[in-house]
């Protein structure tokens, strides 16, 4: 059934429109649909993810219109992040129910489920498609629905943390667009794998490398790698926790899928030779993942500290991107997913946490691991797979970059790869102390309720994943090795 | 110190960038590869191959209908986005965090008179540019900006503030999914007439369904996109 990949992403655009005329004030219908629709998104790329891994890349031509005259899908094996994302995005629709309902004003809710599955649909067309231009158009859709879901919890604050994210998000798109633009001008097309073809008779050195370079420095902009991350602490410690989890564990990651969409169109070109600009990534991937650690280490509030915690993990997969062999990419593409699972479980958890006791501070939260106990451990066991210590999610990526390192005989960037971790192992000991040995701060901690079912359910069962993720890495690594050969090959 | 490092970095961005643009193919000559390749074939066989006498619309509606689709929902999100952020916490209610003008001054009669009077006139045109959008210059998005700044105007005049509003709002949040909508019709019918998702019938015996269809999602660009116009407008004036 070649029809599930234009639906998976057609289908929740649509539903997204209809939520607020179809939910008005009916919070728990606005929920259900949404839920509904993505259960229906989570069927359709399972069924892709399947048979990507028995076939290997297949393509639809929308309207039946042929490349590149028309806009062809293509899902290839990183498109398997689709199912990743879906099943997130399930996952934060089951926690948001009890959480918006406190966390939002009642008019806004219809609307909140109508942005998250416009977020949806844009992300699924965004890993799907084949099409330089409409990359771009599901990545404003991804862009305007998530600006807006870091202010829909209403404040000062966070108006301006979604205003600053919006002037980042919009330079940036304006760079890729442009860029687009300059592909178009040198080629007449804008298929990926037509732009492949024509762009290696290219000759005009001066284009192409601002094309490579500005598309570069625009996606990495979206993925937030240090030092052009300064709109991501404040969007992703603002925004409401469901929030949080779907922007800093899947959002973050379509800049750095948007990387590995423009790198092969660049491989044939006689022009220009892309060895320069891995090492440069190399290099900023592993200053990323230092700084990274190093600013999460310094915060107090849990959520500032994980959104750090995402800019030096995004570091990881850019330096996996940028040692550019075949193991280091394995990692790098392998870490993607991984993180964000792991870093789903660590805002959901969090998020749990401060909707139950109405603090957020390390201070504040102390003793709360008695209180609720089962969405403490799965935030340790979140934290611990961040560290990436074995059998986590967290530990096959960084191990293959670590090897990957080793293998191109750079073992400095491998010493970055542990030192980033053990980094974040010290914030790991002190969320430890904090929640189990420390006397609470505030004496009503002990009397703060586990959460609700339908929040400490997704909690748990991202929890569970995050350590089933580390035992089962051999089915990412076998799903995605032929893209990865791909990609390392092509150079 | 910031402005001098601020402009110095904006020329270090710059050079790179002019440098590029220079070295592309000059705009307008005939033999650059945007030119040859695919556009040519859009001038050469557009019309012939979608029933499209505009190009525009034959590449909006026809080859590229999946980037439009995208872009009025790109449209549809940004409605969505103002209203999720300003809509007040109570039904009836201010804004809590954004301050807003008070009530403006009543409209004066004279142009009351002039909207009422002009009224018709710019529906007839807007709808016009929108049924005509497939033949001629123009199409759902430009029509629906004419009929969208119509509705504005007149909900000056006849609009009764946010308790009784020109149209009642269940019936408006479905028209703002108007353009959707429209696109899942005609996508579906392609579907099954096809067998592709937007495709259209090009037997020529069906060319009037196929100029249906196209008109189909014109009025529905057009109508959504006036009423997010509206919207957008209602919600962000301050009353």
């Amino acid at each position: 059934m070649s029809h599930w990949l234009p639906l998976a992403a057609f289908v929740p655009l649509v539903a997204g429109a209809l939520t607020p005329a179809m939910a008005r004030g009916r919070p728990g219908l606005a929920r259900g649909w949404a839920l509904a629709v993505t259960a229906f998104c989570t069927f359709a790329t399972a069924a892709l993810t399947r048979r990507v891994a028995l076939e290997g890349p297949f393509s639809y031509a929308m309207g039946a219109w042929a490349a590149p005259l028309g806009i062809e899908l293509r899902f290839d094996e990183f498109s398997a992040a689709s199912l990743f994302i879906c099943v997130i995005m399930l996952l934060v629709l089951v926690y948001s129910g009890p959480y918006v309902r406190r966390a939002l004003p009642a008019t806004r809710i219809d609307w909140y489920y109508s942005l998250l599955l416009i977020n949806l649909g844009g992300m699924i067309g965004f890993v799907i498609t084949g099409d330089l231009f409409n990359l771009f158009v599901f990545m404003e859709l991804v862009a305007v629905s998530s600006y807006a879901l870091v202010a829909v919890g209403g404040g000062r604050t966070a108006a301006l943390a979604a205003f600053k994210y919006l002037v980042a998000g919009a330079v940036s798109s304006v760079l890729i667009l442009f860029c687009i633009g300059v592909l178009h001008a040198l080629t007449g097309s804008l298929n990926m794998a037509d732009v492949a073809r024509r762009l290696a008779t290219v000759e005009s050195r001066p284009p192409v490398l601002l094309a490579l370079a500005g598309l570069t420095a625009g996606f990495l902009v979206k993925a937030g790698l240090f030092p052009v991350h300064v709109w991501l602490p404040d969007a992703h410690a603002i925004a409401p926790s469901p929030i949080n989890a779907v922007s800093s564990a899947l959002v973050v990651k379509l800049g750095i899928i948007g990387l590995l969409r423009i790198f092969p169109l660049f491989a044939a070109a006689g022009a220009v030779s892309l060895a320069p600009l891995f090492e440069a990534l190399a290099w900023l991937g592993a200053i990323s993942v230092l700084a990274g650690a190093f600013f999460a280490l310094f915060q107090e509030d849990i959520k500032l500290m994980l959104a750090y915690s995402t800019i030096s993990n995004i570091g990881y997969i850019v330096l996996g991107l940028g040692l550019a062999g075949e193991l280091a990419l394995t990692g790098a593409g392998v870490h993607i997913l991984n993180h964000a699972l792991i870093k789903a479980t660590l805002f959901l958890a969090a998020g749990a946490m401060i909707h139950q006791s109405g603090h957020r501070t390390l201070h504040d939260l102390r003793g709360i691991g008695r209180a609720m106990p089962w969405t403490t451990l799965a935030l340790l066991i979140g934290a611990l797979s961040i560290v990436g210590l074995p059998p986590t999610a967290g530990f096959p990526g960084k191990w293959y970059i670590a090897l990957g390192a080793l293998e191109s005989g750079r073992p400095g960037f491998a010493v970055v790869v542990l030192v980033g971790a053990l980094i974040i192992f010290i914030y790991f000991a002190r969320m430890l102390n904090a929640f189990y040995f420390r006397a609470p701060s505030h004496k009503e901690m002990l009397g703060v309720s586990e959460a609700p079912a339908s929040m400490l359910g997704p909690v748990l069962l991202l929890g569970a994943l995050c350590v089933l993720g580390g035992l089962l890495t051999h089915w990412p690594v076998a799903l995605i090795a032929p893209a990865v050969g791909r990609l390392a090959g092509g150079e | 110190m910031k402005k001098p490092l601020v402009a110095v970095t904006l020329a270090a961005a710059a050079v790179p960038m002019l440098i590029g643009v220079a070295a592309l193919p000059r705009p307008g000559d005939p033999t650059a590869p945007a030119h040859t390749h695919v556009a040519a074939h859009y001038i050469e066989a557009g019309a012939r191959e979608t029933g499209a006498d505009n190009r525009v619309t034959a590449v909006l509606l026809n080859y590229r209908a999946f980037d439009t689709f995208g872009e009025v929902l790109v449209i549809f999100a940004a409605l969505a986005a103002v209203i999720a952020v300003r809509s007040p916490a109570t039904p009836g209610g201010r804004a809590d965090d954004m301050p807003g003008p008070g009530p403006g001054l009543p409209i004066s009669p004279v142009v009351a008179f002039i909207i009422r009077l002009t009224a018709p006139f710019i529906a007839l045109f807007g709808a016009f540019v929108i049924f005509r959008g497939h033949v001629s210059p123009g199409g759902g998005f430009q029509g629906g900006v004419i009929l969208g700044a119509l509705l504005v105007l007149l909900s000056l005049v006849l609009g009764r503030g946010a308790e009784r509003p020109l149209l009642a709002v269940p019936l408006a949040r479905w028209l703002q999914a108007a353009a959707p909508l429209a696109f899942t019709g005609v996508g579906l019918l392609g579907l099954a007439l096809t067998g592709a998702l937007l495709g259209y019938p090009a037997e020529p015996e069906r060319h009037a369904l196929r100029e249906l269809m196209m008109i189909t999602l014109d009025v529905g660009i057009g109508i959504g996109g006036a009423m997010i116009i509206l919207g957008l407008f209602l919600e962000m004036r301050g009353d």
